[in-house]
């Protein structure tokens, strides 16, 4: 049975529970060490949480084709699998989110962070920092700080059992091991550093709306980059109003370098991501491009190229067209 | 015990797939180099654009691409697409701080990573409410 994705801002219990499963899987051992995944310095466990971390620096480092340059494209980023590749690692983080929580109904909730980037009545402004998710009790994300000391990823030297950040990304975005810290956040900076603001409802309409776009009924367009036209390169924010990544940009901190997964709030917007992509879906079909015909240069991009992903059984590969449709998994209690 | 590799709901299955993924290339020696292509016409045009770029006079060893547009991003920061690359070695620099010592005294001062900075004073880049391995000290992390 489909389990159903709700709303952070609405859904105390599914924060509750995000919460408290992410605090598990922090500590939970992989079975692993860093020297496993080539990660330079003294040997330490790595735990499942920074397992996602690592996840997404390797596919972000992954030139996909091939030789080809990871800043052009890259097997998570920048071209057509953005969408269906982070829908798999949200499938992975969910599932084993249930496992740790004995909870088979768990789904990850979401957070819709244009209701908190949008102003409350006409002619309000917006007050992003004031969400209750950032509330600095035991079951909020805390806000920010260097390190966050309040909510549930508080930092405290003395114990152990609070949150840390072990694994992180350097400057060329490659692993290192980080020691002794807590989450940084720095909400709201200005440009180049940050982004002011959050996107408005009114910015994720415009995916929806052909009058304002009209490439916004394909999925990706030639040459699939960040040059692209389409609904794909608009919600992950490289053209139109910045949507995902000014996200990134506006929390700052851990959420800007390709270890992005350190802060928990990394999987709850990009479940808003992925909501954002099912709501388009459900006004366009579940259409995706390029096709098989697309050349060799856009290999790994391609509708029944194999994602980076592990996969049982392994001639089964998850792709973009096998995680269209994935309604028998989960659902969103809300499409936009 | 054995950690079970085979479950693809243990922890295990998924550190052994990732363990298993081909290690990305990192340090590129020499000046920077972008390649731009495009075509026009059924003419091809190359563009390889090679830069050196230092911060406090040391190399800055970092991947740079440039898009077609002109605009600059680097693998450091995926959610950056800035149309000046000198703003991008700004927020490389700014989001990195440990990376960059100080200029001046070479040494940082003992502070740790509570050392909060609610005023964004991002003009006035203040290194110590940043850094966050000024006291790297080599214990086991704490979080068994
Ligand atoms: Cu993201």
């Amino acid at each position: 049975m489909a389990v159903v994705r709700r709303d952070i801002l609405r859904d105390d219990a599914a924060r509750a529970a995000y919460i408290h499963g992410v605090r598990l899987l922090k500590h939970e051992p992989s079975s692993l060490t860093t020297g496993s995944f080539g990660i330079p310095g003294p040997s330490r466990p790595v735990y499942t949480y920074d397992l996602f971390v690592i996840w997404h620096v390797l596919a972000m480092n992954t030139a996909v084709p091939p030789g080809g340059d990871a800043g052009v494209r890259n097997a998570a980023h920048r071209g057509p699998v953005f969408l269906p590749w982070h829908r798999v690692l949200l499938r992975w983080l969910e599932a084993h989110l249930q496992r740790v929580l004995d909870d088979p109904a768990f789904g990850l909730p979401y957070w819709n962070w244009a209701a908190d980037g949008s102003p409350a009545g006409p002619g309000g402004v917006a007050n992003p920092a004031a969400s209750p998710l950032w509330r600095n009790t035991p079951d909020g994300f805390g806000g920010q700080g260097a390190p966050v000391r309040g909510g549930a990823f508080a930092f405290r030297a003395a114990d152990p059992t609070s949150f840390r950040v072990r694994i992180a990304a350097n400057s060329s975005g490659a692993l290192r091991q980080v020691t002794e810290r807590g989450l940084v956040r720095r909400f709201g900076q200005s440009a180049p550093f940050g982004s002011p603001r959050l996107p408005r409802t009114a910015d994720v309409a415009s995916c929806f709306d052909p009058k304002a776009d009209p490439s916004v009924t394909d999925y990706d367009r030639d040459p699939f980059d960040v040059s692209s036209h389409g609904l794909r390169n608009r919600l992950e924010g490289f053209v139109g109003p910045g949507l995902h990544n000014q996200v990134h940009l506006w929390v700052g901190g851990d959420m800007a370098p390709a270890s992005s997964p350190n802060d928990p709030v990394f999987f709850v917007h990009h479940c808003n991501v992925d909501r954002i992509w099912e709501g388009w879906m459900r006004r366009n079909g579940r259409r995706y491009a390029p096709d098989m015909t697309a050349p060799d240069s856009l290999l790994g991009h391609r509708i029944d190229d194999p994602l980076v992903s592990p996969f049982a059984p392994a001639d089964k590969p998850d792709t973009p067209r096998g995680v269209l449709d994935s309604t028998a998994v989960n659902s969103y209690d809300v499409l936009p | 015990m054995a950690p079970d590799t085979s479950d693809a709901a243990q922890p295990a299955f998924l550190a052994t797939y990732l363990a298993g993924l081909p290690r990305p290339e990192h340090g590129h020696p020499g000046p920077a180099r972008s390649v731009r292509e495009a075509d026009v016409d059924g003419h091809r045009i190359v563009i390889a654009t090679s830069y050196e770029i230092t911060v406090d006079g040391r190399p800055l060893d970092v991947h740079i691409g440039l898009s077609n547009d002109g605009s600059a991003h680097c693998h450091g920061l995926p959610a950056y697409q800035l149309p000046s690359l000198v703003d991008l070695v700004r927020v490389l620099v700014h989001t990195f701080p440990d990376e960059f010592p100080p200029p001046t005294t070479g040494h940082d001062d003992e502070a740790g990573p509570d050392t909060d900075h609610d005023t964004h004073d991002h003009a006035h880049h203040d290194h110590t409410a940043h850094d966050h391995t000024a006291h790297d000290h080599s214990e086991p992390d704490g979080g068994r």
